[in-house]
């Protein structure tokens, strides 16, 4: 795979990782043999139905082969990325890419919540790639990731769409394991999260960096989280008319009383999109708040459903 | 005797520089603030700002919001002023405008840029702004804000700390020009909320002085939905 190691070597000179980049885990070295994931997913059409025609894996991370259990998108080929190592640990650096050509779509899910266990020594990182063709559309909706005490993690997204495509990226969190100890919210060392994308000539769309540090005062305010442990932020990049469709159907989300979960959806600047902000007690608070935009998305951009969710979800 | 930086700042330079940058921070300098209220107006009507305590707290997270995002990219757009390299200055606007997200922040930020440069270009002879002004005008720039601020203190000879502190000192006093309008509250305390959380301007300047365009951050989740909430409010004094 080519830049593997160049986009993952970018992201271990953050400034807000200098403090970790030196300790050794005790364990298997950092980004030594077996700490390093990858995977490459390519999507295109043949003969009319979009398929996957490209795997390429390296353990810790497996996809095994596409499926088509989407009752209301039956053409939709889903990947499930599954995280052998139960986790992310320290020491751990994953790359991503995922293809999507001319009018195929795609869904990349995950298994379950994606755990960063607790770090004693060095941190984790994550580097995605995405390119979307023409008229293509890709869902990537993980669940949730779970922060562990002390644990560090970066990643970073970058997206390149064409201009009549459509991408829905979902990133939600938590603050931690709250029914675990409740030394574990916020007890994370580091949480660094960028997004930013662009069109195929290069024209910039917009960056989204959530950055999260140990210390910062402001975590417990009532405008960030008091009360609160779960939040999503969800991009639709999508054509200007499928976004105003979409935002005139989502209605704003904030009760007077017994707030379970807040949401609304926001326009992002250059013309790129919408972001979809939901924040919530608990998983499955936030987790409906989400769906209620990828319906819309769905919907409005594809002519197809969300299906119900799973009982066991 | 008094010592070398009494000396220096009883020379007429700076007391005319101090007078120019109290010009520029007064709540009054039509720009349009008066619109705005960062989200206020939302975060009255939900009750999350109810009374003195939970506004002070929100001034101060718009400041650490602030310094985090526009103040990273004034200081990049003075310091690129000050050695008059404009594409440097566009590459900070650019950057900021990038990640504005709603639509309301995105018309404070470019309507008071470009009534910034306006007004500074009524008022006295300011180069880059005159480029910078033509630029927004053709689109080929988003004109936000802090970076035209940046290059008209920089013109005037303001260091980047004194430009950062116009800016720091700018989004406090017009919150609270909203708050009086918005919620219960006198004028003394909302001078007693600006007199104390100006406080933390030097940790804010120091926390970002040495941070990359790239490393622009934020995490508020209740107040980016706050921004949602206000664009879909039907009744509104403020236009953010």
């Amino acid at each position: 795979m080519t830049g593997l190691h160049e986009r993952l070597t970018q992201i271990d000179d953050a400034r807000e990782l200098s403090e970790f980049r030196a300790q050794q885990p005790a364990q298997m070295r950092a980004a030594g043999p077996g700490k390093i994931g990858e995977l490459r997913l390519g999507f295109s059409l043949r003969d009319g139905r979009s398929v996957l025609h490209d795997l390429y894996r390296v353990a810790p991370l497996l996809v095994q082969q596409a499926l088509y259990w989407d009752e209301a998108m039956p053409e939709l080929p889903i990947c499930s990325i599954i995280s052998v190592g139960g986790g992310i640990l320290q020491g751990d650096r994953y790359r991503l890419e995922i293809n999507v050509e001319e009018g195929a779509c795609a869904q990349v899910t995950s298994q379950g919540a994606n755990r960063i266990h607790q770090m004693d020594a060095n941190y984790a990182s994550q580097h995605l790639e995405v390119n979307l063709g023409a008229g293509a559309y890709l869902e990537y909706v993980p669940d949730f990731t779970i922060p562990y005490r002390d644990s560090r993690y970066i990643n970073e997204t970058e997206i390149v769409i064409a201009e009549d495509a459509t991408m829905l990226y979902s990133e939600m969190m938590m603050t931690g394991r709250k029914h675990h100890h409740s030394s574990e919210r916020f007890g994370f060392d580091l949480l660094s999260m960028k997004v930013s994308a662009r069109r195929p000539d290069g024209r910039r769309l917009f960056t989204d960096k959530v950055l999260i540090e140990k210390g910062n005062g402001t975590v417990d305010f009532t405008a960030v989280m008091r009360g609160f442990d779960a939040f999503a932020n969800v991009v639709c990049l999508t054509p200007p008319e499928n976004a105003a469709r979409i935002s005139a159907r989502i209605d704003v989300n904030f009760p007077s009383s017994e707030r379970r979960s807040i949401s609304g959806v926001s326009m992002l600047p250059n013309k790129a999109g919408l972001m979809f902000r939901a924040v919530g007690v608990e998983t499955y608070d936030v987790r409906a708040e989400v769906r209620r935009f990828w319906q819309a998305v769905r919907e409005e951009t594809r002519r197809r459903t969300l299906p119900e969710e799973f009982l066991w979800r | 005797m008094p010592g070398p930086v009494a000396m220096a700042r009883e020379s007429g330079m700076d007391m005319l520089l101090l007078a120019r940058l109290t010009q520029f921070s007064d709540s009054t300098l039509p720009i349009g603030s008066f619109a705005f209220s960062q989200g206020l107006e939302s975060a009255v009507q939900t009750e999350i700002v109810h009374d003195s305590d939970s506004l002070r707290q929100y001034v101060e997270l718009l400041l650490r919001q602030s310094a985090h995002m526009d103040g990273i990219a004034l200081l990049h757009a003075h310091r690129a002023a000050a050695v008059e390299d404009y594409s440097a200055v566009r590459v900070a606007d650019s950057a900021l405008w990038d990640r504005r997200i709603g639509e309301e922040q995105q018309l404070m930020l470019a309507r008071m840029g470009k009534k910034f440069a306006e007004l500074s270009l009524k008022i006295g002879n300011f180069p880059m702004l005159e480029q910078w002004l033509d630029d927004i005008k053709s689109g080929a720039t988003p004109g936000c804000f802090p970076v035209g601020q940046a290059m008209a203190l920089a013109h005037m000879g303001a260091r980047e700390a004194e430009a950062f502190a116009v800016q720091h000192y700018g989004v406090s006093s017009m919150v609270l020009s909203a708050a009086l309008r918005l919620m219960r509250i006198d004028h003394l305390d909302t001078q007693r909320i600006l007199f104390a959380t100006q406080e933390r301007v030097k940790d804010h300047y120091l926390d970002v002085r040495d941070l990359a365009l790239d490393e622009m951050s934020s995490f508020a989740p209740v107040f980016d939905v706050l921004v949602a909430h206000h664009t879909k409010t039907h009744l509104r004094l403020f236009m953010n």
